[in-house]
Order: structure tokens, then sequence, then C-alpha cells
């Protein structure tokens, strides 16, 4: 096989060794009592010529023999299922703690349908490899051994011919399976590309109906699909041409024989007893031969598969943990924080500061920056430059765990598991009934989950299709309430809800969590106005900040923005009675 | 509305398992395929034929030529024995290129048919299965069926062909010995068919699992940020341990069921020999056969019982083949309930009833309507209303009053379960997809972007301005006024766009499904909750491109904001299934102050 590469897949399997050791002593034992079975038929022809063939004893020494094969057989078949699952699933494992420690622009850049690739079908490939190939190779290998021995012992010159076609099929394999392994690392990119056109096609697919573009996608889904037939069209030429030229190969041995073994038959220095024998044994060889060419191919796809996987686990995980668990007051200090998209940057310098227990609001226009604010708080994004601060400490140097447990974020798109209604909000583990019962309440959910089928235990659908925007959106406040947070953040918590819940949340809030501090990224002013300070930005800046009362005074923008809601004022302000 | 859930669908129906019938099902994937598998199988025969051949020349050249001593005669037969290999390797390429490629076709074939018909059904199916699952449907479970294409079904044909040879000779040699020594094969077939559909069922449970895997990393990975945000890294460890658990579990189960049939396809043919062996030595001892005839025997036994023993790991290829083609049947037997109707008579065939002036007028009406989710309650109530041409709408309500469901049905995202939506004075369910939509524009809540380019989504399944360069394009969008809402994106048209993450913002991504919309100069355009995510300024510029849309252009809109709705024609108030018209901003504020709430 190949050297090089052998090390990386012989590591993967290193922890398994007890485990392989019985599979490979299995799978001798059972071709060693193989290679007996002849000879049992032998001795009992020449018994029957020696005149003192005992039939009983043939019988029970073939038939014992044949049994214990049997039963070395099924073992190895049971202690191989086991070994390629346990690999398989030791190997996911790793993987999915080694994705779920990563951080979440990691698993963004990514892409979500290679890593899906990776957990799935490229581990299956290992599997295939520890479930097929380690059996076949070794019995191949001992059987090629085994066998050459044999023709060395019988006549070394015509063995020796014989054996000159092990290094040119060794040749052979090393360069089809170099050339075909970057055709399986290609037909793995396309696979993933596959998993994304119809991940978007299921995830969009009620804008696609909505448009009728069911015929774009298809052809979109074809490109996909076709470059994979091609690619596959490419490998399968490869072997359509390698494995007949190997059983040529194989076959010219014989050949090769019966003209040198013919010469010397009958030049006289063989005898045609040692022919026969050297025929029969060079048949035992051929298959072995054969059967290595064949796991080749599931060897390749192993090795292209093993090394994506690989990729995943050798990525770095980000820099350690800080220690800190001290209960939050809730005084935020931003400093000179900017965070880059590519070139573009989402976040200029911005610092500001808020005091525990206040309530802050940020508002300013699409894509200014507010969303990136609130990750940027709970270290979701990590800034390119500039620090962030809790109660006058660097975010960096708190346990994360401990900050999450005490900084609620609503995020503004909905994000459902399909899970009970009890699990999703009650998402956090640590959330006791009573904290639970007060966030459901506090969100106007009550009448809702009273109403549902089977109440808080009722199945939410992946990505919550049964619910209308409000519901999810309040069931997102939930389960951000339901950490009892010392901090809680809210985007765009009021786009989805109506006034009357919108007024009926926030003011629950005010008095189930009096001592809350609260950033709000909002679009409404009216909601907003009496709060202790309102932040402006745009485009990734901070353009002021102030109260309401000072804002209007200092800031144009922020004037603008309230001309623009000014025609509904009357009707906001009713619904803040 | 029909239940497409798939995994419920699966584990109320036991398939049987007769082997004739697995086969038909099979066929129609191979059936354009005849030609090339005609030729496949007569090098598969070639193949074969070579096979048994190459020894029976062997012993003749021995047993002529070495004893007579004459070499020229062994160099002349090795030259034919070296023509033989030579057909052998064309042969065996012929063979292993032609069935690959049918494999690599059905698999092609197949995706394409499965994701057609993804398209092909209603949003009511996606909203019932997983994700994860039909992907892993599509790439896992068809791959099943191509490696039994590729890989088995050669190997099955020539060996199932030596294997028959093989048997015949047996019985043609001595019919007594000959029939003793198939006796174990005999039994093993009767194993084989026994065990078959176990082995199947083992096999399927082993897939779904697989596809509950999926599931699970799919519904994690796109729900990451909270997974982090919560402290749930655990939640992803631990759902994916569970269902990697039951993964391991279930494939143990499929990889003991196909492994076996192995040993015992090993012990029949060593039992083969046995019997031979046996029943032989006595016939030779009663002087009824020879000692050169038994070791021919024994050779010809092995040429029957080692394809045999192929066939083994080869059988449980094909089982796993056809466990996949059930899961994949399972989406292809799925029919959308959303079939497009004859315009004269409606779904019951009754001729249908002539439409009032008001309807027949209006460019969508609802008459008595009512609707419902599989299994569940009434979420619209007996509906009744008509849209007139060129007016403003506005629905608002309470949460889970049913807004965006009545707009799902005037875009026939759904059918109604009782009474008519009428487009354009007919029946909705008349129209076909191209027709219906082109009529409808609809912004849906959760803005979806594919992945690509800001002019890539723009000009999504627009016929009208596909081919048109970023210049065209550009004068387009200035045209209809909308270049202020491109100028937000900072490098214009070929902004590059992901379909996750937060690289542009929910709102940036409402002003593209915006674009999108207007683009397509719909009759009716349905907005819900389509700004509910853009700033109050950057919303009084979509208010004015609104306004000089084409005036006989109807535009319905779903807002909380009321800065949205107050320039709304009329207001209609959605709460509990149930549609009331407001006479005034000024009701309808009212009602949605004090009206009660039952979501």
């Amino acid at each position: 096989m190949e050297p090089q590469n052998k090390p990386s897949l012989t590591s993967l399997l290193r922890p398994y060794l007890g485990i392989l050791t019985w599979l490979i002593l299995f799978t001798l034992a059972s071709n060693a009592l193989n290679l007996l079975l002849p000879k049992i038929i032998a001795s009992a022809i020449d018994a029957y010529t020696g005149n003192h063939l005992v039939l009983t004893t043939v019988i029970v020494e073939f038939f014992s023999a044949s049994f214990f094969i049997f039963v070395f057989v099924y073992l190895q078949s049971i202690v191989q299922v086991y070994a390629s699952e346990r690999v398989a699933r030791d190997l996911r494992k790793d993987v999915s703690a080694k994705i779920s420690r990563q951080s979440y622009a990691y698993v963004q850049t990514t892409n979500p349908a290679k890593l899906l690739t990776n957990l799935t079908s490229d581990i299956d490939n290992i599997k295939s490899f520890v479930a097929q190939a380690i059996v076949s190779i070794v019995s191949s290998v001992f059987i090629i051994i085994g066998a050459s021995i044999l023709l060395l012992m019988i006549d070394w010159r015509l063995a020796l011919a014989v054996l000159a076609i092990i290094p040119i099929l060794g040749g052979t394999f090393f360069f089809v399976l170099s050339k075909v392994r970057k055709l399986f690392i290609k037909s793995r990119e396309v696979i993933d590309w596959l998993n994304k056109v119809i991940n978007e096609s299921i995830l969009g697919s009620a804008l696609i109906r909505v448009l009728n573009s069911q015929q774009p996608e298809y052809e979109k889904f074809l490109g996909a699909n076709n470059r994979a037939k091609d690619l596959g069209m490419q490998i399968l030429i490869i072997f359509a041409t390698m494995i007949p030229i190997i059983s040529f190969v194989a076959n010219l041995a014989t050949v090769v024989i019966l003209t040198l073994g013919g010469h010397f038959v009958i030049a006289g220095s063989m005898t045609l007893g040692n022919f026969t024998a050297f025929n029969s044994y060079l048949a035992l060889l051929i298959f072995p031969i054969l059967v290595i060419g064949f796991m080749s191919n599931v060897i390749a796809q192993a090795q292209a598969s093993y090394g994506r996987v690989q990729e995943v686990l050798d990525t770095p995980e980000p820099k350690p943990d800080g220690v800190l668990k001290e209960k939050l007051r809730g005084d935020i200090t931003v400093k000179g924080v900017t965070v880059m998209y590519g070139e573009r940057p989402a976040l200029k310098d911005v610092s500001l500061t808020v005091k525990a227990g206040t309530r802050t609001a940020i508002v300013g226009p699409t894509a200014a920056g507010k969303t990136q604010l609130l990750y940027v708080l709970t270290g979701l994004v990590q800034q390119n430059a500039g620090t962030v601060a809790y109660d006058g400490r660097d975010i960096n140097e708190y346990d994360p765990e401990s900050l999450h447990n005490q900084i609620g974020l609503v995020f503004q798109d909905s994000i459902m598991f399909n899970l009970s209604v009890r699990e999703n909000i009650a998402f956090n583990t640590l959330v006791i009934d009573e904290a639970l019962n007060k966030a459901i309440a506090t969100a106007e959910l009550k009448d809702f989950i009273d109403g549902l089928p089977e109440g808080l235990n009722t199945i939410v659908s992946e990505r919550g299709g049964s619910l209308s925007g409000g519901q999810k959106q309040r069931i997102m406040l939930a389960r951000a309430l339901a950490l009892n947070p010392r901090i809680l953040l809210l985007d765009e918590f009021t786009a989805r809800v109506d006034a009357n819940t919108e007024q009926k949340t926030l003011r629950n809030i005010k008095e189930n969590y009096p001592d809350i501090t609260l950033v709000s990224v909002t679009q409404k002013i009216a909601a907003v106005e009496h709060y202790d300070q309102i932040i402006v930005i745009m485009e990734g800046e901070v353009l002021a900040s102030g109260t309401h009362a000072e804002l209007l005074k200092t800031s144009p923008e922020y004037v603008q923005i309230v001309d623009s809601q000014r025609s509904t004022n009357t009707y906001e302000e009713q619904s803040n009675d | 509305m029909t239940d497409y859930n798939l995994i419920a669908k699966a584990a109320g129906t036991e398939p049987k398992n007769a082997m004739l019938a697995a086969v038909k099902k099979l066929w129609p994937l191979m059936r354009d395929e005849k030609k090339i598998l005609i030729i496949a199988f007569i090098a598969i025969i070639v193949n074969s034929l070579l096979t048994l051949f190459a020894p029976l020349l062997m012993a003749h050249v021995i047993n002529t030529y070495f004893i007579n001593k004459d070499f020229h005669g062994v160099l002349v037969y090795s030259g034919i024995l070296l023509g033989m290999y030579l057909l052998a390797l064309g042969a065996s390429y012929a063979q292993t290129r032609l069935m690959g490629g049918i494999g690599q076709r059905v698999l092609f074939n197949l995706r394409n048919a499965v994701f057609n018909k993804l398209q092909e059904l209603p949003v009511a199916f996606f909203n019932q299965n997983k994700a994860g699952d039909l992907i892993s449907r599509i790439n896992n479970d068809t791959d099943k069926l191509n490696q039994f294409f590729s890989q088995s079904l050669m190997q099955f044909i020539g060996s199932i062909f030596i294997m028959i040879g093989a048997g015949i000779f047996l019985l043609v040699l001595n019919i007594r010995l000959g029939g003793a020594a198939l006796i174990p094969a005999a039994l093993i077939i009767i194993i084989t068919i026994a065990t078959a559909a176990w082995v199947k069922r083992k096999n399927a449970l082993s897939m779904r699992a697989l596809g509950g895997l999926s599931a699970e990393i799919q519904e994690s990975l796109m729900n990451f940020k909270v997974v982090v945000a919560f402290n749930r890294r655990d939640y992803f460890r631990e759902h994916f341990e569970e269902a990697n658990q039951k993964n391991y579990e279930t494939s143990i189960g499929a990889g003991i069921a196909n492994n076996t049939l192995t040993p015992f396809y090993g012990w029949g043919g060593n039992l083969g020999q046995l019997v031979v062996i046996a029943y032989g030595l006595f016939l030779i001892l009663q002087g009824q056969f020879t000692l050169g005839l038994l070791v021919g025997f024994l050779i010809y036994v092995n040429n029957f019982y080692n394809p045999l023993r192929q066939l083994a790991s080869l059988w449980a290829n094909f089982q796993t083949a056809l466990a996949g083609w059930d899961r994949i049947s399972d989406i292809l037997s799925l029919k959308t309930d959303l079939v497009v109707i004859d315009s004269v008579k409606d779904a019951e065939g009754a001729v249908k009833k002539i439409v009032s002036k008001e309807i027949a007028d209006s460019i969508l009406a609802f008459d008595h309507v009512f609707f419902r989710y599989a299994a569940g309650k009434d979420v619209l109530h007996d509906i009744s209303f008509s849209l007139e041409k060129g007016k403003t709408y506005a629905l608002v309500g309470p949460t889970g009053g049913g807004k965006t469901t009545t707009a799902s049905l005037m875009a026939r995202l759904y059918d109604a379960t009782e009474g008519t939506v009428y487009l354009d004075g007919k029946d909705i369910r008349t129209y076909d997809a191209a027709a219906r939509t082109k009529k409808i524009g609809f912004i849906l809540q959760d803005p979806f972007l594919f992945t690509g380019t800001v002019r890539d989504n723009i000009i999504y399944s627009n016929e009208q301005y596909k081919d048109h360069s970023n210049d065209q394009l550009e004068a387009v969008i200035k045209k209809e006024g909308l270049e202020k809402l491109l100028a937000r994106f900072d490098k214009g048209l070929d902004t590059p766009v992901l379909s996750s993450g937060d690289a542009i913002s929910l709102g940036q991504k409402q002003l593209i499904v915006f674009i999108r919309a207007v683009l397509r100069n719909p009759a009716l355009l349905i907005l819900d909750e389509a700004t509910a995510n853009i700033d109050t300024v950057t919303e009084g510029l979509l208010e004015e491109i609104l306004k000089q849309l084409p005036k006989e252009t109807t535009r319905v809109i779903i807002a909380h904001r009321l800065n949205t709705i107050e320039n709304a024609d009329v207001i209609f108030f959605v709460n509990s299934g149930t549609i009331t018209r407001a006479g005034s901003m000024q009701q309808a504020v009212d009602m949605l102050l004090h009206g009660k709430r039952q979501s």
C-alpha cells in the first residue's frame, strides 16, 4: 500500500489495538485452518491408497476443522462489526466534541454543510476501511507470504520469476492510489456542495414556491450532481483500468510458469508433481492480489475522508477561557471596539458605557452594526481591536459559562429547536421551575402555552414552522429571561410583537426583574424615550449618546429618526398607558 | 392538509420482502440501460467462461505436451493462454466500466428524481420533515444503491453464472454425488431467504438512525449561536451523543445481520466438500466410483462454493440497497396536495357556481374560507373578504392571530380546508404555478437569501432581468426608485451574500428581498412583516417606493409598527382566526389595544 499515508490511518487505529488484535487473530486462525482442509483430504486419499482408510476419522477431523473455521469466521465478523462501529462512533464523538468547543465564527466560516459531510459520510468511509480492508489485507498478506514461501521452497528460480510481479503490482497501486486520492477529495467536496444546494432548497422552500423557482433550483442541483457524476466516472475509469490490469499481470504469472516450468519439466530439472503443486499454490496467490486491488478503492476513499476529518480535529480551539465567576453587577464598558468583516468594518472604534441597573437603547439604521455590538458583548464575535469589560474587568477574564449564565441575549432571528416548549425556554439546563414560570409570565406566554394541546410539553417543529413570528420571538425572550440574567440584551425584540404585547412584556420585565441592566436594540423611539441612555449608531460608529431630551438637542440624526416616526406617535403613546 | 411526515409513515408500514417484487422495484432504474446491460452481461459471461476454461487448458497442456516433452506445443498453448487472458483483460475492463457507469447514472438519476420531487412538494412537507434527514436520504441512501449497482451487481451476476455452470457440471458428472454435494447449498438458500426480511429491516433501522444523526447535526449547526450564547455546548454534544449511540447500536445490528450469512456460506462450502469426500469414499469403497473422479469432483465443488461465498456479502449489499430504495421511494411516492384543477369544475368535479361581481372584480378574494393545519384546530374560521385592484390593505392583530396563515393562503402555499380563494376572479387553484406566481409577490416573514451576490438574489427567478448586465440592471433599479436601497450595500450588486450567517444584517436581507419582489412587478404584493427589522428612516423610503408602484398594483401589508400601516386604504383586524374590517386607523388601534387576545 502507500507507506507515506499509512501512518495517519494507523494512528487512528492505535487505541483499538486490543480489539484489532483479536480481529487479526481470528482472521489468521480461520485462514490457517482453511489451509489445513486440503491436508485432511490429501491424507484421506493417501490412506485410501494405503488401504488403511477409516472413514469416521476423516469425517470427524474434517467436520471439526470446518466447524472451527465457522466459529472463527463468525467471531471475526462480529469483532469486525464492533471494531468498525466503535471506531466510527468514537471518531464522531471526537469530531462533535471538537466542533462544540469551537467558536460561532468557526462554524460559520467552515460551512455547516461540510461539517455535516464530515460527520456522516466521511466517517462512514473510514468505517468501511476498518470493516472491510483490515481483515482482507491481513488475510491476503498472510496468504501471499505463505504461498510465496511455499513457492520458493518448491523451486526458487520459478518462484523468483513469479514473485517479480509483486513489485510491479505494488508500483501500480502506489501510482493509482496517489492519483485517485485527489479525485476522491474532490468528490467529497462536491458532496459538500450537493448538501449545500439541498439545504438551501429546504430552508428556502417557501420562497422557492412563492417565486415558482423550482426549475432554477433544479438546475443548480443538476450542476452539482453532474459534477459528482463526472468525478464518479473519472474514478471509475481509473479502477476499471487498474483492476483488470492487475488480474492480467497475475494471470501473466501463470503463463510464465507454464512456459518456464514446461521448459524445466521437459528439460528434466523439475518433477511434474512439483510443477502441479507449484501451479496450485500460484492459484492461491492470485486471489489475494485481486482482493488487495479491490480494497485499494476503499483505502483511497478512507484516506481522503480521514484527511478531511483530521483537518477538523486539527483546527486550533479558541484561546483558553478566563476563570472569573463573580456575580455581575452589570456595568458595561466598551472601549475602541472594531470588528471587521473581510475588509469592511462592521464596527469602527465604538466606545460606550452602561451603568448597572440602567436601561439603554441602541438605535440606528439598518446595517449600522447594532447586532454586531450585541454579539461582541456576548463574546459570539471577537473584536479585532478594543476591549469589552464587565464591572471593570475584561470580558476575557471571565469564565464564559459564568458570563453566558448572567447575560441573556434575545436574538432577532427566531431560532427554535425541535424540542418541547419547556426545553426551548429552559434551554440552559440550570434553569429551575420557578425561573421558568417567571420568564413565561413575563414574556406573556402563559395563555399561549395553556392553549397548546400538551402545554409546555408540546413539541416545536424544526425551525418552529408551527409557530407565529411573535410567538417565536416571545419564546426567545423567555429563554433569555429564564437564565435570571443580570444583563438582558434585546435585539429588535419589538419587531415582530404587536404593540400591546410589547408594552406588557416590557412592563413585566421592569416589575419582575427590577435590578436588571437592559440594553435594547430597537427601531421604535416611543418605547425607549424614557430610558436612561440612548445611543445612536450609524455605519458602525457611535454618533451620539444621551437621554432622549439631550439627543433631540444635540443629534440631527436622532431627530431625523424621531421625525420619521412622529406621525404615528399619537397612537404609540396610547399604548404606553 | 396532507400528512407528509416520512418518519411516522415509515414506522407504520412493514414492507414485505419478496425477492421478485424487490427486483421489480429496482428495474425501472435500469430500464434505460437495457442495451448497456446486455453488453455488460456478455462481457461478464465471456469473463466467467475464460475463468472456467483457463484451468482446463492448463490441465490439457500438462497432460499432453509435458508428458510428450513437446516444448513447441507448450509455447503454442502459452500463446493461446496469453490471448485468453488478454481477452479477459478487455472483458473485465468492459464489465467494470459499463456496470460502474450504470451505477453512476442510476445514482445521478435517483438524486435528480428525489430533488425534483422535493421541488414538487408543498411547503407543508418541509414543515413536517427534518432537513438533515432529507439530506441523508438524497446523499447517503442513494449511494447505497450506487454501491450495489456499480460494485455488487456484476459480481452478483458473474458469481451466479459460474455457480450455475459448476452446479450443472457436478450433476452431469455424477447425479447422486452431485446432488449430495448441493444439499448444503440448498440449506444455505433456505437460510438466506428466511433471513432476508430481517437483514433488510436491520439495514433500514440503521439508515433511519443515520438520518436522525444527520438531522441532529443539521439543527445544532444551524442554531449554533444559541448553543454558544446559552452555554449549551453540551447540548450539541449530548444530543449528538444520543443520536450517535443510537446510530452505533443500529449499525451494529445491521453489521451483524449483514455478516451473519458469511460464516454459514463458508461452512456450507466446506460441508459440501465433506459430503463429497465421505459419500465419494463410500461409493469408491463400494466400487461405484474412482479416486481420479473424486479429485476432479472436489475441484468442481470448490468452483461451485467459492462464488457462493462471495454471494454472501453481495446479498447483504442487495438488502441494504433495497432498504435504501424504500427510504427513497417514501419520498418519491408522495404527491403534492396543491394540484391545479379544471377551470370549470371544482376539485370534486361539480360545476362551479358563478362568482359574485365583487369577487369577479377583485384581485383577490376569500369566500367562506376555513383553514387548519394537519390534525390541528381551526386557524382561520369562515373568512370572507375581497381586495380591490390598486388599493393598499393592512392586516393587523396580535401575534398568532392568523395573519401569516391568511397571507400564505393568498399565495397558495396551502389550500383552504374549506371555502375558496379567488385570484383575479378565478379559483386560485385553476392557475398553474407559473401564472399564479407571476401575479403574486409575497415577501415572507423570514427573509431567505441564497449564497451568492446581491445581484444573484435580486434577479433570482426573474426571467425578465436574468441576462441584464450590471449597468442595465442598475438602470432598471434606478427607474423603479430602488437605487437608494442598493446604495446600502458597500459593493453594490456584487456584494457577496451568505445564506446563513451574520455577515449581512437582517435588515439588509429584508432590503434585498424587497428589491427582489418589486422587480418582479406583481399585480398583488404581499409584505409579511417585511420591513420589521428596517429602521424607520429607510422604511419611509420603502413606503415611497410602494406608493410609486403602478396604480393597479394591490398591496397587502402585515405589520406591527403603526406608521407602516397608516397609509393603508383599508385595515383588517385579524384575531383568533377571524377578520374584521376596521373603519379607521383609530378604530384599528383601539382593537389592537383592547381586543381580547387569543393566540
